[in-house]
Formats: C-alpha cells, structure tokens, sequence
C-alpha cells in the first residue's frame, strides 16, 4: 500500500486519520507544520500529502507550493479545510493540482477518497 | 364755390378750344394756299407753251375736279381773258367774269380777298405763268396776260365743329364732375371714419385699441407675436441668469459674512471635505477636512480651477474623479467612488468614500457638490466583520471535525481497542466542551451587541472559580508544557457577581495567555483585595502587545496585527466580551504589556460600597 504524509497543527486530527489510514493498510508518517512536512519529505519519499490549510509557519498553500516546485505535479496531495471560502481555495489550489478536502469530514469517507486518488495516481 | 369753380374750368376749356382753334385755322389757310400754287402749277402744265392744246380746258377740268375733291374748296375757276375757261361749277364755263387778278402779283403769287358777303370764305388767285420748254413747272416765270385759277376756300376747315365741341366741352365738364364727386364722396367715407374715431376716443376711452386695430392693425398681429414670444424668451433667460448669478452672490455672501461665523465653522468642524463647484468648474468653497485632503489653503481655494488643480494621494484621486465626472458639456454626473489612501507609509490605508451630487437649480447642471467621507473605520469593522464570520466558521468546524471523526471511530466497530475508545470520548467530550464555549462567547457578543445581557448577581468564591478556569485550560498549558500558577491571599472573602459572566472572563484571560504565551512558559493568576476593590489578575511572560495596540485589542472582532497572533486561531471577541462584562460589573479591565516581555491584564471589581455605587444604576 502506500506511504501517507498527513499534516496538521491539531494533534487528534492527526490521531484519527492515522488509525483510519493505518487500519486501511497505509503507512502515515505525520507533521505539526508546513515546515515540518517539508523536512519530512526531504528524509522520506511519500506516495500521498494530506494536510491542513490553516497552520502555523507554513500552511496548506505554502507547503503546496513548495512540494510543487520540489517534486513536481505526480505526487498527489489532499488539503483539509475548514475555512467557509471553500469555492475560492479550490480555484486557486487548482492551478497547482491540489485537491481541497472539507472539513468537518467522515473518516470512512475520506478514505474512500484517498483510496481513489492513490488509485489513479499509484500502480 | 363749386359754381365759381366751374365757370373758371369752363373758362379755360373755352379759352383752350378757341386757341387750338385758331392754330386749326393757320394751319388750314397755309395749306390751302400751298394745294392752290399747287394746282396753278398742274393748269399751267396741261396749258403747255405757247401755243396751247385746243383741249386743255377739259384736262383743266378734270384737274379741277380732283382738287375740290381732295380739298374742300366751294369753287375754282381758270380764267383767262375775263372768260371761264374751266371751273368746278359747269356752267360757269365760257361766262364772263367782271372780277380780275391784280397784275402786281407775280407768277407762283398769290393773291387773297376777303369776299365782305361771306366772312366764312376768301378768294385765292394766283396767276397762271406759261412754262418755258427745258424748264420745270416750278420754274415757269413767264405769266400769261390776265389768265389766273381762282379757288374759293374756306377760311377755317369746314365744321360740324361746333357741335362737337360744344359736346366736347359738356362731356368734359361732366367728368370733371363726375371726378369731383367720386373725390368728394371718398373724403367725406374717410371724414365720417376719422369723425367717428373721433368720437369713440371721446366716449370709449377703453375701445381705443379695438379701434386702432380695425385701422390695419391686424396685419401685424404676427410678427408682433413673434416679436413677442422672442421677448418672453429672452426675458426668462435673463430672469434665470440673474436668478443664478443671484443664488451665487447669496451663498458667496453667506460664506463670506460668516467667514468668522457660525456656518463657516460648522462647515470647517464636520470631518466629512465639502467641496462646492461652480458651472466654470471653480471651487466655490472647500471646507477645511477638504482642504487638508487637496492639501491647499483656504485662501488659494477661489483661484482654484479644475484644470490646473493640483494634488497628491487621495487629493489627486478626488481631483481625477471629478475630471471624470465634468462631461465635455460642462454638467457633472452624479457618481459614488471609494477612494484607497495610497500612502504607503500610513500604518491603516485609509478609505474615503466621494459622492458627487450635480446641483439642478431652474435648467442649469453646471454645478457640483463634492462630499467626501472618510469610511475607513467602516471599511475596516467590515473587513473585521467578514474575518470574523470567517474565523467563527474555522472555529466552529475545527471542534466539529473531531467530533465528528472520533465519534465515526466510535461507532465504525473498526476500533475495538479499550484504549482507543476510552480516548475517543475524551476527545469528543474535550471538543464538546471547546464548541460551547466557542457558542456561548459568540452568544455573549451579541447579547452585549442588544444590551440583553442580564447579570445575575450571587457570592462568587473566588477561590474556587479561579481554580476551575485552571483546570479548563489545563490541557492547552500541557501541550505546550505551559506552567500555570495560581497565588492567592490566604483569606480571600467572597465578592458579588455573576459567576457565569465572570468565569467567562478568567476562562478568556487565561485562555489567551496560553495561547499567546511560547511553550515551556509560565502563567500566575492572582488576586489582591483592598478596599474598594478585589483585582484579579493573569500575568504571562508571552509575546506580550504593543502598547500601541492596546486599545485595539479589546475591540470586538479585533486582534493583534503581528504574525503569531495571526497564526493563532482566535475569533477577536474574547477581550471584548470579558472587559463589556467587568463593565457590567462596574469594575473595568488594565492591560500592562510590553512587545516580547509578557502581558499582565488586571480585572479591577468594585468592591463593598464602591461595589453598590457602581452596580446601583444597573
């Protein structure tokens, strides 16, 4: 299966999608920022991103930005948000490949979506 | 008078009939006496020389005949010798005549007797002369001894004259009456007209126009309209130019006179430019917030045109607008424009909302009324008010979300581990929690917002609520290894409050100081009593506030502007509804905070009689 970088400031996000993620036969390597996921996937190749928008010192933007200009358009990247500008963040997220995820969210579902991203993007 | 007249006409006619009548005569005898010399000349060609035609005097006869024919002669004879050789009247012929040619008149004379018998005719002879052979008839000089043509001519042209002159003259006296009548008819038609008027004038004062009217006036009546209507014309454009000029002048005067005056200030004290432009595009009057904002005086204003005015910044954006909204024909339209401050430098840009408002006086759109508005307060409680829905909606979903997920793993029967479970109802009754508080505080705001909030005063142990307000953000401090302390006098009475309200307070002072405060730091809550008052206090050694920004931080919807305040979730009504509370109680709230030394917010109740003062007039 593959290898999930997931990316929140808040810790029982984190917790939650790593047990469902886990119990799916993924393997999650988690940050508490942009910066830290940034250092993650200079260490770690990944097959996945799912993060959080709104986070301290780099958020989901940035740190999208930033895997683009490392690693290219293939890796996929999933951004959770609970911000009420949803529309807008899809648009501009979408120049850069990035899908935006809402939150509140159900696990089972979110999988199933992350499941269907890997399976397009991932042999 | 008109008998007299008519003599004297008849006079001069007569006068004027015998005189043309006399030149008639003259004129008839020269030709009578021309015809005859004619006539001698013809005999004395058909007599020939010397010796004579046997037969001539037939030709002489029938010579005769034809010149009484073509004049009117009573008779002509040839005599020769005393006897008749020809003549008009046959049987005269061969007679001998007693009367002779006086032997003094020369051939081609002529010689004229009055007959005394008949005053209406005269003899004419003429000798008659014997052509000489080679000559012509009029040169013949040789007379014959006694032979002559004797004509009896009358001595004026035959008349039925008299009659008809006589008709002549009746008929033109009868015109000239005729004529004086018809004269005398019109004059007396135009005296009867001009009597009449005459009269009217005397009686009808008031018809005179009528009167005059029917005299061809009538004929003029349109292009007295016309003349008319174009007077009106001009007589109400006057009348708008002055009434304009006139409005002009007034308000100049009004300004003017108060220059010093009540208006003028009232004008010059409202914090919204007012700028008054004129249809020559010259600004009539600018107040003094318009004046600082085109950054001249008032003095320069009146030289002021449209064209050459000149500005910077926000003056350049206004001047440009109404450039804008001055058509080519001199009217303005009406137009609503926010202008952003372009100073860089200015911590807050600053926003200013212009109306242009065209004045219509009678027909007339020339000028302008400038408002100008600064609404960056507005704009900026409206950017604070859409952040906070924003960050309300952040707040809300993020408690929600764990919620919801962890109360999924719940339920999914995926997760059988005890351990799991028990943390999934701790998360769930954590976020809970956090969700209400987030409600309730929202709540709060709006209550306050309505003045609804009802304070439900009770013995509030200090003690106690501090201690709870700990425990809440226990779990916070501990993630970021935050040491919280607590210090409190050892005998601490307690005070009158709402306990709700006021556990709000601590739960947000402390609230903030966690969050706000880098981990491994440390926060003491405090308490000092004297009094007239109990002081609470919540001392951090966090990123601490700018003084500069302390007022701001207690306005609803309004946080901190540095980069970790912003990074950090919060909904900026905290604050606001914990210092609206300690008002309600009387009581107020201090900040003593500096950037990077920490922050220390002192919740100062009243307390005994100061407290009852306070709360009295609630």
């Amino acid at each position: 299966m593959a290898k999930i970088l997931v990316v929140d400031d808040d810790v029982h996000i984190l917790r939650v999608l790593s047990m469902w993620l886990q119990r799916h036969g993924h393997e999650v390597v988690t940050a508490r920022d942009g910066k830290s996921a940034l250092a993650t996937l200079d260490r770690e190749t990944v097959h996945m991103i799912i993060s959080d928008m709104n986070m301290p010192l780099l958020d989901g933007i940035g740190l999208a930005k930033e895997v683009r200009a490392k690693s290219g358009p293939a890796l996929p990247i999933l951004i959770l948000s609970a911000r009420c500008d949803q529309e807008r963040l899809n648009e501009q997220l979408a120049t850069y490949g990035v899908r935006v995820y809402p939150k509140p969210f159900l696990p089972s579902q979110l999988v199933v979506e992350i499941n269907q991203l890997l399976g397009v993007t991932v042999s | 008078m008109l008998l007299i007249y008519l003599v004297g006409m008849g006079t001069i006619a007569q006068f004027g009939i015998a005189q043309a009548r006399r030149e008639t005569a003259l004129r008839f005898q020269n030709d009578s006496q021309y015809a005859v010399k004619l006539l001698v000349h013809r005999i004395a060609a058909i007599r020939g020389g010397k010796s004579a035609d046997p037969q001539w005097p037939v030709a002489c006869n029938r010579a005769l005949r034809e010149f009484v024919a073509n004049v009117p002669a009573k008779s002509v004879r040839v005599v020769e010798g005393s006897s008749v050789i020809a003549s008009t009247t046959p049987s005269e012929i061969g007679t001998t005549v007693e009367s002779s040619i006086s032997a003094t008149i020369p051939p081609g004379g002529l010689e004229i007797v009055t007959l005394p018998s008949d005053a209406r005719h005269r003899i004419i002879r003429s000798p008659l002369a014997l052509a000489e052979p080679g000559t012509t008839e009029t040169e013949s000089t040789l007379p014959m001894s006694g032979a002559y043509v004797e004509a009896v001519l009358p001595i004026e042209p035959l008349q039925p004259a008299s009659l008809a002159d006589h008709a002549r003259l009746l008929a033109i006296i009868l015109a000239v009456l005729g004529a004086l009548f018809v004269v005398y008819r019109c004059l007396r038609e135009q005296l009867r007209g001009v009597s009449k008027i005459a009269k009217r004038l005397e009686s009808h004062r008031d018809r005179i126009e009528e009167d005059l009217a029917s005299l061809r006036i009538g004929d003029a009546v349109d292009a007295v309209t016309v003349g008319w209507n174009e007077l009106v014309g001009l007589t109400e454009r006057l009348l708008s130019t002055v009434q304009r000029t006139e409005a002009n002048e007034e308000l100049s005067r009004v300004l003017q006179r108060s220059g010093g005056g009540a208006l003028s200030e009232a004008l010059n004290a409202i914090p919204d430019g007012l700028i008054y432009i004129t249809d020559e595009v010259r600004f009539e009057y600018v107040n003094s917030a318009a004046c600082r904002l085109l950054g001249c005086n008032a003095s320069e204003v009146k030289k002021l045109t449209l064209t050459d005015a000149q500005s910077s910044g926000v003056g350049a954006k206004l001047l440009t607008l109404i450039r804008e909204a001055a058509s080519a024909e001199g009217f303005f339209e009406a137009r609503t424009e926010v202008l952003e401050s372009t100073d860089a430098q200015a911590p807050d840009q600053s926003t200013y909302r212009a109306w242009l408002i065209p004045l219509q006086r009678a027909r007339h759109q020339g000028e302008c009324l400038v408002m100008i508005r600064d609404v960056s307060q507005q704009v900026r409680a409206d950017r604070a008010r859409e952040e906070f829905i924003a960050q309300v909606t952040h707040e809300l979903r993020t408690p929600l979300t764990n919620i919801r997920a962890y109360t999924e793993t719940l339920s999914s029967g995926m997760f059988e581990d005890p351990k799991v479970i028990t943390e999934c109802y701790n998360v769930i009754t954590k976020e809970t929690r956090r969700l209400s508080r987030l409600v309730e505080d929202i709540l709060s705001v709006s209550q306050l917002e309505v003045g609804s909030i009802e304070l439900h005063v009770d013995n509030v142990d200090l003690k106690a609520l501090l201690s709870d307000g700990v425990r809440d953000v226990r779990g916070l401090a501990d993630e970021k290894n935050i040491d919280v302390q607590v210090v409190l006098p050892a005998k601490l009475e307690p005070v009158r409050a709402d306990r709700d309200k006021l556990a709000v307070v601590v739960n947000n002072l402390l609230g903030n100081a966690i969050k706000y405060t880098p981990a491994n730091g440390n926060v003491v809550v405090g308490c000092q009593v004297s009094a007239e008052a109990v002081v609470l206090t919540v001392k951090d050694n966090g990123i601490g506030i700018d003084p500069s920004e302390h007022a701001k931080v207690f306005e609803k919807f309004q946080r901190g502007s540095n980069p970790e305040v912003q990074h950090e979730s919060g909904t900026g009504i905290g604050l606001y509804t914990a210092r609206e509370i300690v008002r309600r109680h009387g009581g107020d709230i201090e900040l003593i905070s500096e950037k990077e030394k920490g922050s220390t917010f002192l919740v100062r109740l009243p307390h005994g009689e100061s407290r009852a003062a306070a709360l009295s007039p609630v």
